[in-house]
């Protein structure tokens, strides 16, 4: 008997392919048990649990401040100041241009102004660890912990100084 | 089950994963992090406050200023402008008209009897007659309960034990009732009592979380609230200090209203602080709960001596100012 041309099978093995394909997308995610920030988007409300907070009962009410970071950068210094430029004036990103006037961009007035930021011809290493952990520099510092708490990645930070530095 | 037909997807998609997850590595694998140190947890100069409106002194020195109508009359004659008066002489103490509508929703809720025909003004009298001042008081010390509670956690006891009304905090009727019993008090000074007991350990709790630095970026309440960082611009806002602004809470936050529910917004001051600690990246606080009672008590004794003023608000458009 000649086999015949539709295969007829199973709906488990039906299910087979996609559920594999599926698996493969968790095992990606693994240990990622919440919502991963969209850098750009709201930071996920929950994920705020993971700092101090203002709480008597949960976890972070416990926390404190991140120790201080001193860092020291020896790799590529290559960055692009046009995505520099789209995380500095992001409110839901670096969210830069709430304190800082900015190249080409305003800003507010609770820090040193960045328009004119490459004439200063700061130190690499100096306005890196600014970005990534400025309590080196004063422990009671106003600027965000971008490094400790994750806010910035390396490649952030060399692309927002690539576009600080195109102030002039 | 053919594996074969799947092998090109399997390795595309790690090719994927790898290749952006490779860039990254490889940038941090340059990047040395050493601790130096331990971060200071709270932001310094707690140790200035106290429970008073001139305690305003210590940090920005504008007080005389703004202490009264009278005072804001004699600053604007003498040309100061709003930054020089921390931002104090126009927002707050004209009311609001618009605002004056909302409490009076709140005084037919106040009003309203239920199925025994009872209503909060079986108990606290016609037009609110024998809880006239209790706004200046809140928060207080409870007995019955047991804890400090603050006006909208007050109203939520007594709507559901008296009442049988689920008026929770942050509801309409909550909000809408607390605008009404505020306005009650209009023009009386808050005199919130934090000397002794529970009331002064919640005064402290609360003072040492608004210093407290949280969140993503790890920043305090009192970071943008105290001087140099208020009385300048913050994206396109300016910060006051904590002093004196609890008295006109709840507020009428017109221009920022926001879409859906139509009471958005009416800010209790729990919400207000809840607002900021959203903008902040903080892990917002549930209101009623102790911690955010606590932030309220610090917050209110910071206004002890400052005049009630409500309905107003917020950004009141006082044309004097724009002459």
């Amino acid at each position: 008997m000649p086999k015949t041309a539709t295969k007829t099978r199973s709906p488990w093995r039906v299910l087979l392919k996609p559920a594999a394909v599926l698996m493969i997308g968790f095992a990606a995610q693994a240990g990622a048990q919440q919502a991963v920030w969209v850098p750009g988007e709201p930071y996920p409300v929950e994920n705020l649990k993971e700092f101090a907070c203002h709480d008597y009962t949960l976890p972070c009410g416990k926390k404190g401040s991140p120790a201080i970071e001193k860092v020291s950068y020896t790799g590529p210094r290559m960055g692009d100041p046009e995505r520099g430029k789209k995380i500095a004036t992001n409110v839901r990103w670096g969210n830069c241009m709430a304190c800082h006037a900015l190249p080409d961009h305003d800003g507010g007035t609770i820090a040193p102004g960045l328009e004119a930021y490459g004439t200063r011809n700061a130190p690499f290493e100096y306005t890196f660890q600014r970005i990534w952990d400025g309590r080196v520099f004063n422990p009671n510092a106003h600027m965000p912990v971008y490094g400790p708490n994750q806010v910035l990645t390396v490649r952030d930070i060399l692309d927002v100084i690539a576009y600080i530095e195109t102030g002039r | 089950m053919r594996i074969r037909a799947l092998t090109p997807l399997i390795f595309s998609s790690l090719a994927v994963m790898m290749t952006g997850g490779l860039q990254a590595e490889e940038l941090v694998s340059h990047l040395e992090r050493t601790i130096v140190g331990p971060g200071p947890d709270h932001w310094p100069n707690r140790e200035l406050t106290v429970p008073h409106v001139s305690g305003d002194e210590k940090f920005t020195n504008s007080y005389q200023f703004w202490k009264d109508k009278d005072a804001v009359a004699e600053a604007k004659k003498q040309g100061k402008m709003s930054h020089e008066v921390n931002f104090k002489d126009f927002r707050w103490i004209e009311r609001s008209f618009e605002a004056d509508g909302l409490a009076s929703r709140g005084e037919e809720l106040f009003k309203a009897p239920n199925e025994n025909g009872q209503s909060c003004a079986t108990c606290h009298g016609e037009n609110g007659a024998k809880i006239v001042d209790a706004q200046a008081r809140y928060p207080a010390f409870n007995k019955r309960l047991g804890r400090v509670v603050t006006m909208p956690t007050q109203v939520a006891t007594c709507a559901k034990e008296r009442l049988g009304k689920p008026w929770v905090e942050n509801t309409k009727e909550n909000s809408l009732l607390a605008l009404y019993i505020a306005r009650l008090a209009d023009g009386r000074p808050v005199s919130v009592d934090v000397s002794n007991g529970e009331m002064k350990t919640s005064y402290e709790r609360g003072r040492d979380l608004f210093f407290k630095r949280t969140g993503h970026f790890n920043f305090a309440c009192a970071s943008c609230h105290t001087p140099p960082t208020a009385g300048n611009f913050l994206r396109g806002q300016r910060p006051t200090t904590f002093f004196g602004d609890a008295a006109q809470y709840p507020v009428y936050h017109f221009p920022y209203q926001l879409a859906g529910d139509d009471l958005e917004y009416l800010f209790t001051l729990q919400h207000q602080i809840k607002s900021c600690q959203s903008l902040s990246r903080m892990y917002p606080g549930e209101e009623g709960s102790p911690p955010m009672t606590d932030i309220e008590v610090f917050l209110r004794a910071s206004a002890n001596g400052f005049p009630i003023s409500a309905p107003v608000a917020f950004y009141n458009l006082d044309a004097e100012y724009l002459e």
